[in-house]
């Protein structure tokens, strides 16, 4: 099948080349997770995190990776409902924010007789970044995702109707 | 597409060993060349030295007018398509085909139509998103050659590409090569042992032995004047019969039979009268009918045709009849000879009829 133009061809590339893009921006937001929560777990102060929301952070991290993981593969052959799950886990990533970063940066523990901050600014700075930038990477590669796949299916719903026509 | 030429190509391996010896072909463009001989001649080594991937000990190769002997094979502008195929496992089918344009970095959009006019043209269209372990030898093998060309080389280097393939798959495959040769209209090098794929494919056939050329010609040449011995039984199928024989007044003379000669015959041989030469027969051109007695002792019918195997005197003959025939071991059955080929029982050079 030849194709005179430019965009044809970009499109007509969709059927045979994987959506390597947005699977690798997932991945790499996995990568910026792990230095999230290695950032938080390796934290020593007293037994502030000992808790049960540490707990639930731990198996939404699991999870996490797990949903990331499996929406990468399912990117890289244009499946649209990954979008929306990498959308809703980026999203996700937003609100962990508000919840142990926020609390421990404005918590404030006697250790050994001495007033410390449970996470300091610079800290807190750090895992912010590293958990909006797993968001964006989450987001615009479900976003990709969803252009492409729709552009894709245009192009085979194109297609069809040319070989039926034919 | 381009012109090849091998002058004087030596092949001599570190240990001392030579595989190729004054290897001399000019290659024409758009030519398809087999190269056939037993295992072992030298016919892969000189495929090999003109890829690049083995040293040129002695002589000059080359392409477009270009001396590239000591050139990289990168740099040849030669595609190869391999007997195991060589296909990456975990690529897709469209990725295997596309993957040496993406080395070079060549734009994604030309790639891909180069990709798709060479999965038409091979009718792999439909499989391209496939892994290469989901299809059958013979896809496999259109995707190696898919993959030699995407990349349009000078000249396409073929090593028993079918080798791999079962016998009705090397049939269907060899009719493919051959359609793609007559689109293409490409400069083709093309090694085999088996004589059917060279007398089918080949515009010329090089004949080696011992990594000497022993012939080069046409298929119909090799096959109706061979040079030497070596050729005579090399091409055709069954082999062609040999007896040893005398010349003498105008007849051959061997220990279990005679046979005239023609006018013809016997003015070509006049120089060999009194001794004793080879005297070569095909297996088809022996038919039933005439003096020369042949004890049977097998029967083998093909269909169409019978090769009824036996015993002239203490020569083994194999005769080729066009009908079916139901000879049984012990039967004797006389036949008689169409056409003779001469050949000097010292030299095994053919001897020319005048």
């Amino acid at each position: 099948m030849n194709f005179n133009n430019e965009a044809m061809i970009k499109k007509d590339r969709l059927r045979f080349t994987k959506n390597k893009l947005s699977a690798n921006l997932t991945l790499l937001a996995i990568l910026l997770n792990a230095l999230y929560f290695v950032s938080i777990y390796k934290s020593d102060v007293g037994s502030y995190y000992y808790n049960f929301l540490i707990g639930i952070s731990v198996i939404y991290n699991l999870l996490f990776m797990l949903v990331a993981f499996l929406s990468s593969e399912g990117v890289k052959t244009y499946k649209v409902g990954y979008s929306f799950t990498l959308i809703g886990i980026g999203v996700g990533q937003i609100i962990r924010i508000f919840i142990i970063p926020m609390n421990a940066n404005s918590t404030t523990l006697s250790l050994g007789g001495e007033e410390t901050t449970v996470m300091e600014s610079g800290q807190f700075i750090y895992v912010c970044v590293c958990l909006v930038a797993s968001a964006a990477l989450c987001i615009i590669a479900g976003i990709i995702n969803l252009f492409k796949a729709r552009a894709l299916a245009e192009h085979q719903a194109e297609l069809d109707k040319k070989a039926k026509g034919s | 597409m381009s012109d090849l030429k091998l002058q004087h190509l030596d092949k001599i391996y570190d240990n001392k060993v030579q595989a190729v010896f004054d290897f001399n072909l000019d290659v024409k463009n758009g030519e398809l060349i087999v190269l056939v001989g037993p295992s072992g001649c030298g016919k892969s080594t000189t495929l090999r030295m003109v890829a690049g991937l083995e040293d040129i000990s002695a002589g000059n190769l080359i392409i477009d007018g270009k001396d590239v002997t000591k050139m990289a094979p990168k740099d040849r502008d030669i595609a190869m398509v391999f007997q195991n195929y060589a296909l990456y496992g975990h690529m897709t089918i469209y990725e295997n085909m596309a993957f040496s344009l993406m080395l070079r970095k060549e734009n994604k959009n030309e790639i891909h139509q180069k990709v798709l006019s060479a999965a038409e043209i091979l009718g792999l269209t439909d499989q391209l998103n496939k892994k290469p372990n989901q299809l059958s030898g013979g896809q496999r093998q259109r995707v190696a050659m898919g993959r030699a060309i995407v990349r349009t080389p000078k000249v396409f280097l073929f090593d028993e590409p079918l080798s791999n393939l079962d016998a009705k798959l090397r049939g269907a495959t060899r009719r493919e090569i051959l359609l793609l040769h007559k689109r293409l209209r490409a400069t083709m090098l093309y090694v085999t042992h088996d004589q059917t794929e060279a007398l089918t494919l080949a515009d010329r056939i090089v004949c080696m032995s011992m990594g000497h050329v022993q012939q080069i010609g046409t298929p119909l040449e090799l096959y109706d004047t061979p040079a030497n011995l070596f050729v005579a039984g090399f091409i055709g199928l069954p082999p062609m019969n040999f007896f040893d024989v005398e010349v003498k007044n105008g007849e051959l003379i061997c220990e279990s039979f005679k046979v005239a000669l023609t006018p013809e015959e016997k003015g070509s041989l006049e120089r060999y009268e009194g001794a004793t030469i080879t005297l070569g027969v095909r297996p088809e051109d022996i038919s039933e009918g005439g003096d020369i007695s042949v004890n049977v002792f097998s029967n083998e019918n093909l269909g169409q045709t019978t090769l009824v195997n036996g015993v002239v005197g203490k020569h083994r003959i194999t005769c080729k009849f066009r009908e079916w025939c139901t000879y049984k071991a012990g039967d004797t059955v006389n036949v008689s000879f169409k056409k003779k080929h001469f050949f000097d029982k010292k030299t095994t050079d053919a001897i020319s009829l005048r």
